[in-house]
């Protein structure tokens, strides 16, 4: 992504620093007053919750502000490694979020593939403007839609079954063996052609000259696709996989908790929906801040060891 | 859909991909068709399974029955309000800072970038946040919807480029011409940032409008968003349908949730078209380096 980026311009960069402190203030002070408000409303919304996390090593009482209340060392941690309730959501994240991985990874790489080989320039950017619209309708419209679509009673699905194969209707949002196929495949619906916009800009961006050399020596179509296209928009690839597996742990759970019933708890039931029953719901802060805490470093190991792994291998990094 | 280079008979490949490609786009647009039959439809017809995609005995009952709804109507003003005010105030409080970030000389400008990089990679999840926003007296207030999300780091970095990219020798004719940089934010920056605004306006505007989860802990019933409202539908909190007969109850709601989802929808629909134009240049401009 390092072409995308603008350069700075040398006027602005090297105009200040020659200058002395005072007269630095005394020239630029509105830039400093401008970012006041904003930086203070950044520390407070960003970074007071991130201090706030050391409520996972104390015991919360009402009243006693958002910090809580006296030391408890690693208490909550040694609860909930013994508890088969947040095991159970900690595999169920897993399970969860590497099918989506493998289903909704390689999906808009080989949609933008497809996509920009389709030759009427019209048709494409028709394509691609309906598949964008998905990403921007709510989730609880998404579930809403699902839930009619998918009704034993009068959903268009059940009824499409029962007339090609006869088959008995099928509470599909009820069944736990379908909790996992309707999450994915609804954020394969959702985000396949808004992911795709990444890989097509990093593939209209590939040297032109590569596919003549390739036209010259011959190349089939497919050939091209596979020996240009998709070597040149490796390093744009590699970035949003280390971007993917960074976010292991964090899933869509606002969707999860939508599709939660308790017939589908447990399958259903992952680390953020657990985070959010023992906290808010039962309202076990600290326990809750723990498990939260917990996944949160997680996440930041997987991100900086993918980014790691992905510079040894590809000399691809996010940072 | 005219093929447009002439020297290139059409191949099986180019029927297969159309093919894919006219699939992908009915897989985007059927659910919405449904939806809109169903409202449109009338219960017999739906009882009777004979709505798929083309409504049957059209009439607009399902629609009338929910703009009677005080509830519905409260909601969506609620929504309409939250999108508006959230934006406005997260389009000031961004472009701000973003300006201002956009400067490298300023000290501490490297401190500030980072910690806007890093609070991307780790945030303070969801029970610290909720107890801030509780101790700070906002739950239950309409600024617990429009604070806490006005800064989004990603749209942040997206500004930032952007205004890294405006040519510094405006800047300067302007501080000639006696502007200070407050005056340049306004009448300079931000005239030549349309482009960035709308993607930006755009995200913000769709975050707000389908936001439901942070109505949901801390708002009061009475103040709920209409996404809110919807899913107290679906999910049988609300009930819908009432002093119609039992026995055609869940018929009426079907068609009465359609008619929800599509007035909720409806306004990003109408907006979409106009503002997508944007975006694609927003978001290729402003990719992640910072």
């Amino acid at each position: 992504m390092t072409d995308l980026t603008i350069p700075s311009k040398p006027s602005q960069k090297d105009g200040a620093p020659r200058t002395s402190r005072r007269n630095h203030f005394r020239r630029y002070w509105q830039l400093y007053i401008m970012m006041l408000l904003p930086l203070c409303h950044f520390l407070l919304f960003k970074y007071a919750p991130l201090i706030g996390n050391i409520l996972a090593f104390r015991r919360f009482r009402p009243g006693m502000g958002p910090y809580g209340a006296d030391w408890v060392g690693l208490a909550y941690f040694e609860r909930f490694f013994q508890d088969p309730a947040f095991w159970s959501a900690f595999k169920n994240t897993l399970i969860l979020s590497f099918g989506n991985i493998l289903i909704n990874f390689p999906i808009p790489i080989i949609f933008a593939l497809l996509l920009n080989e389709v030759r009427s320039q019209r048709f494409k950017k028709f394509v691609q403007t309906i598949s964008y619209m998905p990403r921007f309708i709510s989730v609880v419209v998404v579930i809403a839609i699902l839930g009619e679509l998918l009704s034993p009673s009068s959903g268009l699905l059940n009824r499409l079954l029962g007339d090609l194969f006869g088959m008995e209707p099928i509470y599909f949002v009820n069944e736990p063996q379908y909790f996992r196929p309707i999450y994915i495949l609804s954020e394969t619906w959702q985000y396949t052609g808004w992911t795709a916009i990444i890989y097509l800009a990093a593939i209209t961006g590939v040297n032109r000259e590569l596919f003549e050399a390739a036209d010259i020596d011959g190349a089939s179509r497919f050939q091209k696709v596979i020996y240009v296209t998709i070597p040149s928009i490796m390093s744009t690839i590699m970035v949003m996989l280390i971007l993917n597996v960074g976010s292991l742990l964090s899933l869509g759970f606002e969707k999860v908790l939508l599709l939660y019933t308790p017939s589908n708890a447990f399958v259903s039931d992952i680390i953020d929906t657990l985070v959010y029953r023992t906290g808010l719901v039962s309202q076990n802060y600290s326990y809750a801040t723990a498990i939260g805490l917990f996944s949160g470093i997680v996440g930041v190991i997987l991100v900086s060891s993918t980014n790691w792994l992905s510079k040894k291998v590809s000399g691809e990094s996010i940072y | 859909m005219s093929i447009k280079r002439k020297n290139r008979p059409l191949t099986f490949a180019d029927v297969l991909i159309y093919a894919i490609m006219i699939l992908v786009v009915l897989i985007c647009f059927v659910p919405f068709l449904y939806m809109l039959a169903l409202s449109l439809s009338s219960p017999e017809a739906i009882i009777n399974n004979k709505v798929s995609l083309i409504p049957v005995g059209i009439n607009f009952d399902a629609y009338n029955q929910i703009l009677n709804y005080p509830n519905f109507f409260r909601a969506y003003g609620h929504t309409f309000f939250y999108t508006t005010a959230g934006t406005i105030i997260s389009l000031f409080i961004s472009t701000l800072f973003a300006y201002a970030m956009s400067k490298r000389f300023l000290k501490g400008h490297k401190l500030v970038m980072k910690l806007i990089v890093f609070s991307m990679f780790f945030s303070g999840g969801l029970i610290p946040t909720y107890l801030l926003i509780a101790n700070l007296h906002l739950t239950g207030t309409v600024w617990a919807m429009l604070l806490p999300f006005a800064i989004n780091q990603f749209n942040l970095i997206i500004l930032i480029n952007f205004f890294r990219a405006i040519p510094a020798e405006i800047e300067e004719a302007a501080i000639i011409d006696g502007l200070d940089y407050f005056g340049i934010w306004r009448s300079v920056v931000l005239p030549l940032s349309t482009p960035a605004l709308a993607t930006i306006g755009l995200f913000t505007a769709v975050f707000f409008w389908n936001d439901w989860f942070n109505g949901l802990i801390y708002l009061n019933t009475s103040q709920y968003p209409v996404m809110l409202y919807l899913r107290n539908i679906v999910n049988g909190t609300t009930m819908v349908g009432d002093g119609a007969g039992a026995a055609d109850k869940s018929t009426i709601a079907m068609s009465i949730k359609s008619a929800v989802i599509i007035t909720s929808t409806l306004p990003i629909i109408i907006l979409y078209p106009f503002l997508q134009r944007f975006f694609v240049s927003g978001l290729t401009v402003g990719s992640i380096k910072g």
